[in-house]
C-alpha cells in the first residue's frame, strides 16, 4: 500500500468521531434545555447552548423532530444501562428498594424528556414507538425484578398486578408525588415501596 | 316610575341572557372540538364555526383562547361534580371498592380525552394549573370519603401514602393505558383495578 492511501482512513475516521461528537453536543444542549424550561426549545437556543451555528444543528439533524428521536435513543440506551447495573437479585426487601430508587432516579432525570415526547407525539410513528418502547422496558424490568412473586400468579392476576405496578411507578405518578404533595426523592421511594410491597403477592419460600 | 324606567331592565336581561346563551355556545364548542382533536387546542376559526357565531363574537366574550380554555374546563368540572357517579359511601368494603372503581372507569372513559388535552396544554398558566391541583384534591377527598373504615386503621403518614398511591393507580392515563395500550375491555380494566385497590387498601378491623 502506498502512503496516501493509508493517511486517508485516519482523515476520515478523525472527522467522523469529530462529527458524531458533535452530534452528541448538540443532543446534551436539546436535553440541558429541556431540563431548564418545559418550553419545546427552538434549534436557535440549542444551537447557541451547543456552542454551534443553526446551520451545524441542521447539517447533523435534517429537522427538530429527528434530533428529538436520537435523544430520546440515547436516553433509551442510558436508561437500560442505569437499570442493569442493579441486576434483580437478593431478598424481597432489597429488590424493592433496588427497583424503587433506580426508577426514581430515572423519572427524575428524564421527566422532562418524557413530557416532551408525549407532547410532540402527534402523528409521529417514530414518537409513539419510543414511547411503546420505554413502556415494554418498565414493565420488562419489574417483571424481573418481581419474578419470584409474579410467577405464584396466574396469567391474568399476573398481568392486572404488573399493570397496577406499571400504573403506579408513571412518570407523572412521580412528578405529582415530587412536584404537588411536596415529596423529598426519599419519601417519594418510600411510598413506591410500601405501595408495591402491599399490590405483590407473597414472596415463595425457597425450597 | 316612568314606562321606559321599568322597560330598561327587561331589555337589559334579554340581552345579558343571549350574551350568556352565547357564551354557552361557545365553550361547548370548545368542548366539543377539544374533545375530538385532543390534545390539539381547536382554533379560534374552528370554534366559531361550530358554535355558529363569528370569530369576532368570540373574542367578544373571551378575551384569548387561554381564558375560553379556563371557561370551559370550569364548566366541565362542575359537570364531572354534578352529573357523574361518584362511589358510594356506605356498604361493606366490596360494594363500596365495586362502585367507586365502576364510578372513576366512567369518569375516565368519558373525560380521558379532555383531560389529556388539559395536561399537556397547562404550559405556563396558573390558573389551568390551579384547576388541574383541584380536580385532583377534590378525587382524593372523595377516595379518603369512600375507604375511611379501611384508612382509619392506619397512621396518618401511611394513609396519606395510600390516598397518593390510590389517585396514581386509578389516574385518567393509567386507565387510558388499559384500555388503549394494553387493550382491555371496559369490565376487564375496572377488574384491574378492583384487585390492585383491594391489597392497596389495609384490611379492616371487622373483616381481620
Amino acid at each position: 500500500m502506498n502512503k496516501p492511501s493509508d493517511a486517508k482512513p485516519a482523515r476520515t475516521d478523525g472527522r467522523r468521531q469529530r462529527s458524531v461528537r458533535t452530534q452528541q453536543l448538540i443532543i446534551d444542549a436539546y436535553l440541558l434545555l429541556l431540563r431548564e424550561s418545559p418550553q419545546v426549545p427552538t434549534a436557535a437556543a440549542i444551537a447557541r447552548r451547543a456552542g454551534y451555528s443553526v446551520r451545524s444543528v441542521f447539517e447533523r439533524f435534517p429537522d427538530l423532530h429527528t434530533l428529538r428521536v436520537a435523544a430520546t435513543d440515547h436516553v433509551m440506551s442510558q436508561a437500560s444501562q442505569q437499570a442493569a447495573g442493579h441486576p434483580p437479585k437478593g431478598s424481597r426487601a432489597v429488590r424493592l428498594k433496588t427497583h424503587v430508587e433506580t426508577r426514581g432516579r430515572v423519572c427524575e432525570e428524564w421527566l422532562p424528556l418524557w413530557r416532551a415526547l408525549n407532547a410532540n407525539q402527534g402523528e409521529s410513528a417514530e414518537l409513539k414507538d419510543r414511547i411503546r418502547r420505554v413502556r415494554e422496558l418498565v414493565i420488562r424490568r419489574l417483571e424481573t425484578m418481581y419474578e419470584p412473586e409474579l410467577s405464584t400468579l396466574g396469567p391474568v392476576e399476573r398481568q392486572q398486578t404488573v399493570l397496577a405496578i406499571e400504573a403506579l411507578i408513571d412518570f407523572e405518578s412521580w412528578a405529582r408525588m415530587r412536584d404537588m404533595f411536596g415529596l423529598t426523592y426519599e419519601e417519594a421511594c418510600a411510598l413506591w415501596v410500601s405501595a408495591i410491597d402491599r399490590l405483590l403477592p407473597s414472596t415463595p419460600s425457597v425450597s | 316610575m316612568s314606562d321606559a324606567s321599568i322597560k330598561k331592565p327587561n331589555r337589559i336581561d334579554g340581552r345579558r341572557l343571549r350574551s350568556e346563551r352565547t357564551k354557552q355556545l361557545i365553550i361547548e364548542a370548545y368542548l366539543a372540538l377539544a374533545d375530538a382533536f385532543s390534545p390539539r387546542v381547536p382554533t379560534a376559526a374552528e370554534i366559531a364555526e361550530k358554535a355558529g357565531y363569528s370569530v369576532r363574537s368570540v373574542f367578544e366574550r373571551f378575551p384569548d383562547i387561554r381564558a375560553l380554555q379556563i371557561a370551559a374546563v370550569d364548566y366541565a368540572m362542575a359537570q364531572v361534580t354534578a352529573l357523574a357517579p361518584s362511589g358510594k359511601l356506605e356498604g361493606d368494603r366490596q360494594v363500596r371498592l365495586q362502585s367507586q372503581v365502576r364510578a372513576r372507569a366512567e369518569v375516565c372513559e368519558r373525560w380521558l380525552s379532555l383531560w389529556r388535552s388539559l395536561i399537556i396544554n397547562q404550559g405556563d398558566s396558573m390558573e389551568l394549573k390551579d384547576r388541574i391541583r383541584q380536580a385532583r384534591e377534590r378525587y382524593m377527598a372523595r377516595l379518603e370519603a369512600i375507604y375511611r373504615p379501611e384508612l382509619s386503621t392506619v397512621s396518618e403518614l401511611e394513609r396519606r401514602q395510600l390516598l397518593i398511591a390510590l389517585e396514581a393507580l386509578t389516574d385518567v392515563e393509567s386507565w387510558a393505558r388499559m384500555r388503549q395500550y394494553f387493550d382491555l375491555s371496559f369490565e376487564e380494566a375496572c377488574t384491574a383495578w378492583l384487585q390492585a385497590v383491594d391489597r392497596l387498601l389495609p384490611r379492616d378491623p371487622a373483616s381481620a
